[in-house]
């Protein structure tokens, strides 16, 4: 346009020709000497204070081994083998391990920890045949009393386009490896000034040739189209790169872009994690950091630079191979190696790590409910960028097992049920019963899908479950209400003004009289616990619901009595937590510590109590919720666990068997299992015959501890006969020992009770007072 | 290693450094916790190590490395009730008085019948109630040692 307008004058004016030449070369060389002053001031501005952005890092808890740990040794091999520890070869100072029958040697590779830098040790850890750790000892056979392995990383958060790294810096980088890129890819990258005359040529002849713009880049020019510029192949863009690489080369030397290019560069694709610098890939090929890589591995790199799609040593093995032997001989072409040297590193193998792809996250359910912790202290763009290194509390052991068993049962349920699609799905949430600490954490049957976390998001009514806060806040006035005292399971209507009737039905469509309160809540008795929620009131009820540590808001109705009421897996975990622990409420936590990407510590998410019952009901409500599980409706749990673990739980179904539940626990593991359908169709499904054996198995293989709670002060353990609620001894058959709050116990005693001297008619006279003293009241 | 020896001189150095620094902050002091007087030859190896690093790392003001060993140790003895206690020492000398006073409490659900313990945790609890201002709590709480004596 320009030029023909141009051209359109000089015609009749020659003179005037010159001189609008002139001011069109004049303009021409204002504009490219602005443009390249533009470039100039991009190069250096972008190019100077250049930062990687840097996902957040996050890792599992890491294992401490100690002696008395119980943990099959197959589970601490599992935990090495995922995080890259090679096994059978003491090959140099850390990162393998080798073992045999009862014992591991493993040499730690070194760690910065919250708390301080762990260098590389080497330990020999003994275990006997039941799983526990016998002892931990170092290299000269003495004693540690606690060892960290490095934890497992378990994902990151990512910039938007989800590129990885992890920096190195150029003398970190093994010099094979900088001179296998050089040679192959910019041999004369240390003389020329950002642009290669040769090169350039020969991508011009091929241009001219119809073939397209490809090749003839410098290291430099190859760095400023990844670093600047789109990736687009026009002309232009290729003089702008051209421009910009000999600007950078005029202000920055040969190390700085070299350093700058090993960090940059892509070099493939891990589902939708970008591999990128020599930093992350060689721990992601090779799984060692980048100084321990040998000339060939090296080598594999810098085949991939070409393309990392193509030379998958994954996908493609011969390519990749030819690919390397291709950059090895480049090498001995330009005499960086010997010829020993070349025919070695080229009768190796292409060595790489058998490992699974992880992509963003291998567990992306746990990985949000941390980045939605971290959102409430940190910006969205700090946490995608600047390195942060995310110390969690998920226990891989539990998660693993978490996610095993319910992708296994579910598909199992799935096909017995045949209920089309979307299928079954479900959640499931792990802690620590004593500490809060989130274990694990699933959000539906496929582990690996990141959508819809149903452990933090499926709100679900929760039936039955909200039923020991029920309970709780009964045995929390012993002067009304013990483990016995007998609860009317009889027709039951609630009316309330401005609300139709209520009435509640039992799942077994009886009335079965009146119950002792324990056995009410082990039979999971809808009208006794519906007479029972409306006698105390509801407002009580939802008191305790808000104290044992649940925010949402919940409507007083007495249907909310038997859970019409919608709480996720996670808020469930958090209510049933501030009863495993006693009644000292905890707030669930999935981080523990934050540090900058050097170690400096930033923030710690401390552990924090707060006493939110007296012990007492919490002693009474838990013995009752062992009775769930040992007689009542939870029974079925014997199939996996022996009694000795004395589990309290709880079943939970809904209306239509929409929703099955169970939560319980153990004396050091509480978990939560939910299935249902997302889309609300009835499941056909119970608490107890879908979640509870999910939940069962799962915990078998974690061998949990059994329930043993302190006895507080203010309890005391009567023998009562079943039959009479009465004070009982060893004459009666079938009595059982249960606990009172002090001076709550039955003072009478049974007519089986061989208290002598005691005259029959005088104690069926006291029976009758006390079934008239209950019934009167 | 004479790890009650460590413990005294560790406790020493706090003392004296209690004594020596001044306060930066305006508000009540917090009161200096009465000393732990659990020997560390009583734990497992794993929890004495822990225990002796964080006795340490209270005596040098380091409280958030403190109770970080602390919360270690407790991963691995959530039972224990002197590492319960020990927590509360180190959230007193945080000013975290809300925490001192419900890890005592917790030292105390585990504390079985370990009656100069809980007489302990008795005192740690005035202390919290007191730094509050609790005037009622804090006779509440001396009450509950004393009986215990």
């Amino acid at each position: 346009m320009f030029r023909r307008r141009i051209f359109g004058e000089i015609e009749p004016h020659r003179s005037k020709f010159w001189r609008y030449l002139r001011y069109a070369f004049l303009a021409l060389a204002l504009c490219a000497a602005s443009f390249t002053l533009y470039l100039d001031f991009r190069v250096r501005s972008e190019f100077e204070g250049r930062r990687f952005a840097l996902p957040a890092r996050i890792y599992a808890r890491p294992l401490e081994l100690h002696a008395g740990l119980r943990v099959p040794q197959a589970d601490v091999i599992d935990e090495l083998r995922d995080n890259n520890y090679r096994e059978g070869i003491r090959e140099g100072d850390s990162g393998w391990f080798v073992r045999d029958s009862d014992w591991v040697e493993i040499a730690v590779r070194p760690f910065r920890f919250w708390d301080g830098q762990q260098n590389a040790l080497r330990v020999r850890v003994n275990f006997d045949a039941s799983g526990v750790v016998q002892k931990v000892q170092d290299s000269q056979g003495a004693d540690l009393p606690l060892v960290r392995l490095e934890p497992l990383p378990i994902g990151g958060i990512y910039p938007g386009n989800n590129q990885d790294r992890v920096l190195v810096r150029l003398s970190e980088v093994p010099k094979p490896l900088v001179q296998a890129l050089v040679s192959t890819e910019d041999r004369a990258f240390y003389t020329h000034h950002g642009y290669d005359l040769r090169g350039i040529a020969r991508a011009a002849w091929s241009f001219l040739r119809g073939k397209g713009l490809q090749g003839g880049s410098t290291l430099t020019q190859q760095l400023v189209k990844n670093f600047f510029l789109t990736p687009e192949r026009t002309l232009q863009r290729k003089g702008t790169e051209l421009i910009m690489s000999v600007l950078l080369e005029m202000h920055y030397g040969k190390e700085e872009i070299l350093e700058t290019y090993l960090n940059e560069i892509y070099l493939g694709q891990d589902r939708d994690r970008a591999i990128h610098g020599v930093g992350l890939a060689s721990l992601h090929y090779f799984g060692k950091t980048v100084d321990h890589l040998s000339l060939p591995e090296g080598a594999v790199l810098v085949a991939l630079v070409k393309g990392p799609g193509v030379y998958d040593p994954y996908r493609h093995p011969d390519r990749a191979l030819e690919r390397r032997n291709l950059v090895l001989r480049e090498m001995r072409n330009t005499n960086a190696i010997t010829l020993e040297e070349f025919m070695l590193a080229r009768s190796t193998g292409l060595g790489v790590n058998a490992k699974a792809s992880t992509g963003t996250s291998t567990h992306p359910a746990f990985v949000d409910l941390v980045y939605r912790h971290l959102r409430r202290d940190y910006d969205e763009a700090d946490l995608r960028s600047e390195g942060l290194r995310i110390f969690t509390t998920l226990d891989p052991r539990v998660q693993h097992k978490a996610e095993k068993v319910l992708e296994r049962r579910i598909t199992q349920f799935d096909r017995d049920k045949r209920f089309g699609d979307p299928g079954l799905e479900g959640a499931v949430v792990v802690t620590d019963s004593q500490t809060g600490e989130v274990e694990a954490l699933v959000g539906g049957r496929d582990p690996r899908y990141r959508g819809f976390n149903r452990a933090l998001d499926a709100t679900r009514p929760v039936g039955s479950l909200l039923k020991p806060a029920i309970y709780l806040t009964a045995l929390a006035d012993p002067s009304h209400y013990t483990l016995i005292t007998p609860i009317d399971d009889g027709p039951f209507v609630w009316k309330s003004r401005g609300a139709p009737d209520w009435e509640p039905m039992n799942y077994d469509r009886q009335f079965h009289g009146a119950v002792p309160l324990r056995v009410a809540l082990a039979q999971s008795l809808n009208v006794a616990t519906a007479r029972l929620g409306t006698d105390i009131g509801i407002s009580r009820v939802l008191g305790t619901v808000q104290r044992l540590g649940i925010e949402r808001e919940m409507q007083p109705y007495a249907s909310t009595l038997l859970g019409a009421v919608d709480l996720s897996p996670l808020e469930v975990a958090q209510m049933y937590q501030t009863i495993a622990s006693g009644g000292f409420r905890s707030p669930l936590r999935a981080i523990r510590e934050v540090t900058t990407q050097d170690g400096r510590p930033l923030k710690r998410y401390p552990l924090a109590v707060e006493q939110a019952f007296p012990a007492e009901p919490v002693y009474l409500i838990t013995a009752a919720m062992q009775g769930v599980v040992r007689e009542g409706t939870g029974q079925s749990l014997k199939n996996w666990l022996p009694p000795e673990t004395a589990v309290a739980g709880k079943t939970g179904t809904t209306d239509e068997q929409r929703d099955a539940w169970f939560a319980g626990f153990t004396g050091d593991k509480l978990a939560i299992v939910w299935i249902g359908y997302d889309d609300n169709r009835a499941a056909r499904l119970t608490g107890a015959g879908a979640a509870l054996p999910i939940w069962g198995e799962i915990m078998a293989s974690l061998a949990p501890e059994p329930l043993a709670l302190p006895k507080p002060e203010g309890i005391e353990t009567v023998r009562i006969d079943p039959q009479s609620g009465l004070r009982a001894d060893g004459g009666c058959e079938g009595s059982l020992e249960l606990p009172f709050a002090n001076g709550s116990a039955p003072v009478e005693r049974a007519p089986c009770a061989s208290a002598v001297g005691t005259a029959i008619d005088n104690v069926k006279q006291t029976t009758k007072n006390w079934w008239q003293k209950l019934w009167g009241r | 290693m004479n790890l009650r020896s460590r413990t005294v001189a560790a406790l020493a150095v706090f003392v004296s450094a209690c004594v020596g620094t001044p306060r930066p902050e305006p508000g009540p002091p917090p009161p200096s916790p009465y000393p732990s007087s659990t020997p560390l030859h009583a734990e497992s190896p794993a929890i004495a190590s822990l225990m002796d690093g964080a006795r340490t790392d209270y005596a040098a003001g380091r409280l958030a490395n403190a109770a970080a060993s602390l919360e270690r140790a407790l991963r691995i003895e959530p039972r224990n009730p002197r590492l319960w206690q020990e927590l509360s020492r180190v959230r007193l000398l945080q000013r975290d008085y809300v925490q001192a006073e419900s890890c005592a409490q917790r030292s105390n659900s585990w504390a079985g019948g370990d009656t100069l313990l809980v007489a302990d945790n008795w005192r740690l609890i005035a202390q919290a109630r007191e730094a509050r201002g609790d005037s009622d709590g804090v006779r509440a709480a001396r009450d509950a040692a004393e009986r215990l004596k």
